[in-house]
């Protein structure tokens, strides 16, 4: 029987002190790439280590290796030129991408990470894959006649690099399509694109979807072709769940159940009370607590401290449905 | 005669070169305490120099002042205001860009001017033509949660008023021209068929000696520009570059100036100064070339520092290209 209520998260870790140190030396040619690899492994233990310590269920390797989920791909696939530094919001800032030519993937991206992350615990980690449609769409295309052109040569890479995931003993792959709202016209070539990636794919597919109109998609983008909807929905007080009535969530759910934008974290209470919400449209075996989104942006305590409330909150939870079935 | 050129809404606020850093590095140092509001405040008076600097330099006609001091496009007026707040973490159309959301929970009410300081530090920065920048009262409405108003159109009567405040103020400083950024009328253009657009419009413009350009970015505006040319607005900007667009087909402006938007903000690809001119040229079929100014389509926020300034050098170019190969020819 599968397992209720298991908990994750959506997929970075705010890199620590002496990682984010090393990183900047890097940069000014002052570290060599094999002593930042050595550092990046270090991170990705610790993290794997604390996921562990926490409770939660299924895991990440934190992305300690990478930038940013678009301008990471975009550094290793052919065809891309990195751009400037761009603002995202407050004093946060990425370099944008620009789609100078045709992209290729002249080697697997992420592979050796999630070997290694993987060695390093016995509960399942997940492949953490970047969506062609955010890909086009956090980058600039300069080079493809149209976005659709764009993103479907983006979706062949992607679905390489799944293939080699899923070959390398993945049992779950995230493909996060958190851009898919950003122009609800062109959701069909958001489907089109994951269709490349996903078909005939048999680790359990994962979407993450954040920060955007939800209820411009919904529920056309139920015919996303993967197994679970990773959701932010504590950022936006639940509201989205109210869709699920007029037409009804038909996919795994994983529920956002605490902010991450804030440096506050929601007490035990208020979080477990967001499961609840939850249970209301799917089955304790199809809902997946978790972070609204990825944890990069706060302190290493922040983050933790978020994941401990959401196994804590499920652990309530999990009380609470054990004492009903004995009733 | 010259075409005019300008800019609308946010200019980058920091490049990739260390010393063009500084503004981050105060925020970062203020988060941790390490400097005081008006250590940042300083710095965010440094950054509004050079990005006016910098505009000069390329040859911009009528500047404004960067907005940045604006995490967003409501945050200063959000600071500036009485019962609203920002809240939730929500992203800027379809752009990778995100903003607070306005929570409104009372009657706004105006506790100060919201960019008179930047609004100065650009006029004492250059010699142009300097204007303001505020954000559009139906974007405002559309994208804040209503606590107290209830009523779309009640909000944004609310939030004009609060704007034609902040207008009034920017008259005393000696602006004579606003940009109102309202991307909403032209992503729902269905707003524009209330009355109440008209009675929006009138609370900002009448009376006033300052102009106000409405800008019309981020969306194609071909729904939306038959309703605007009634409204008492000195000039209406629409982007004919990002996106596959009629609105030049359309457009029928007896007295405003259309502002046009040939550059694309949001994308690396540089224009040639030919693109522009034949962008120009069918627009001066029907609005007369005196009566064009030439723009980046939105922010150039959107774009890196380098690539920003290299869109700018590309308008001013493209504006004498067109003026020499006739507008209309």
């Amino acid at each position: 029987m599968t397992e209720a209520l298991l908990t994750t998260t959506v997929g970075s870790f705010p890199k620590p002190d002496y990682l984010q140190r090393a990183r900047n030396q890097r940069a000014r040619g002052k570290l060599s790439v094999s002593e930042l690899r050595d550092l990046e492994r270090r991170a990705t233990e610790e993290w794997i280590r604390a996921q562990e310590e926490i409770g939660l269920d299924i895991l990440v390797d934190g992305e300690q290796y990478r930038g940013d989920m678009v301008e990471y791909f975009a550094e290793h696939l052919e065809g891309f030129r990195i751009g400037g530094l761009v603002r995202s919001y407050g004093n946060r800032y990425y370099h944008k991408p620009i789609i100078a030519g045709k992209v290729r993937r002249p080697k697997p991206l992420t592979i050796d990470w999630f070997r290694y992350a993987q060695s390093l615990t016995d509960k399942p980690v997940k492949g953490m894959l970047t969506g062609p449609y955010t890909m086009l769409d956090w980058s600039y295309n300069e080079a493809y006649p149209t976005r659709r052109d764009a993103c479907l040569a983006l979706a062949e890479v992607v679905a390489q690099e799944a293939r080699d995931l899923e070959q390398a003993g993945a049992r779950y792959i995230q493909i996060d399509e958190p851009a898919i709202h950003a122009r609800p016209e062109e959701l069909d070539i958001a489907i089109e694109a994951m269709h490349i990636v996903t078909d005939g794919l048999k680790a359990k597919t994962i979407s993450h979807i954040c920060y955007g109109d939800f209820a411009a998609i919904y529920p056309k983008v139920l015919e996303l072709p993967v197994d679970q909807l990773d959701l932010a929905m504590a950022n936006y007080g639940y509201r989205y769940l109210a869709l699920f009535d007029r037409d009804p969530f038909t996919r795994e759910l994983a529920i956002g159940i605490v902010d991450v934008h804030r440096h506050e974290t929601e007490s035990v209470g208020e979080a477990a009370e967001g499961i609840r919400k939850g249970l209301r449209y799917v089955t304790p075996e199809r809902l997946l607590p978790h972070p609204d989104c990825g944890l990069k942006t706060r302190t290493v305590d922040e983050a933790k401290e978020k994941c401990r409330v959401v196994v804590d909150a499920t652990r309530v939870v999990r009380a609470e449905l054990g004492a009903k079935a004995r009733r | 005669m010259a075409i005019t050129t300008t800019v609308i809404g946010a200019y980058p606020k920091i490049g990739d070169e260390l010393p063009l850093q500084a503004l981050r590095r105060a925020l970062h140092e203020r988060d941790r305490g390490g400097i005081d509001d008006a250590a940042l405040d300083a710095e965010f008076d440094t950054g509004t120099e050079r990005a006016v600097r910098e505009m000069d330099e390329a040859g911009v006609d009528v500047l404004n002042h960067g907005c940045i001091r604006w995490d967003d496009l409501f945050s200063s007026f959000v600071r500036a205001w009485r019962n609203v707040s920002r809240e939730a973490l929500e992203r800027w159309f379809d752009n990778n860009t995100y903003f607070r959301v306005p929570v409104v929970s009372g009657a706004l009410e105006v506790r100060a001017p919201a960019t008179v300081r930047e609004y100065e530090v650009a006029r004492r920065t250059t010699k142009r033509r300097v204007k303001g920048a505020l954000c559009g009262p139906f974007t405002f409405a559309r994208l804040s949660e209503d606590r107290h108003y209830r009523d779309r159109s009640a909000l944004a009567l609310a939030v004009a008023t609060a704007l034609r405040a902040e207008v009034d103020a920017l008259g005393a400083a000696g602006c004579d021209l606003v940009d109102i950024e309202e991307p909403a009328l032209a992503r729902w253009p269905e707003d524009l068929r209330s009355g109440a657009v008209r009675r929006v419009y009138d609370v900002l413009a009448q009376g006033s000696r300052v102009g106000i350009a409405l800008q019309l970015s981020m969306f194609p505006a071909d729904a939306a520009i038959e309703h605007v040319a009634q409204l008492p607005v000195a000039q209406i900007g629409v982007d004919v570059r990002s996106r596959p667009t009629r609105v030049l087909e359309r457009i029928s402006l007896e007295r405003q100036t259309l502002v046009l938007g040939v550059v694309d903000a949001r994308n690396t690809k540089l224009e040639s100064p030919d693109e522009i001119a034949r962008l120009v040229e069918t627009a001066a079929r029907r609005v007369d070339i005196s009566r064009l100014w030439l723009a980046p389509t939105t922010s150039l926020e959107y774009l890196p520092h380098d690539i920003a300034r290299a869109k700018l050098r590309v308008l001013a170019e493209g504006a004498r290209t067109a003026l020499a190969a006739g507008g209309a020819r």
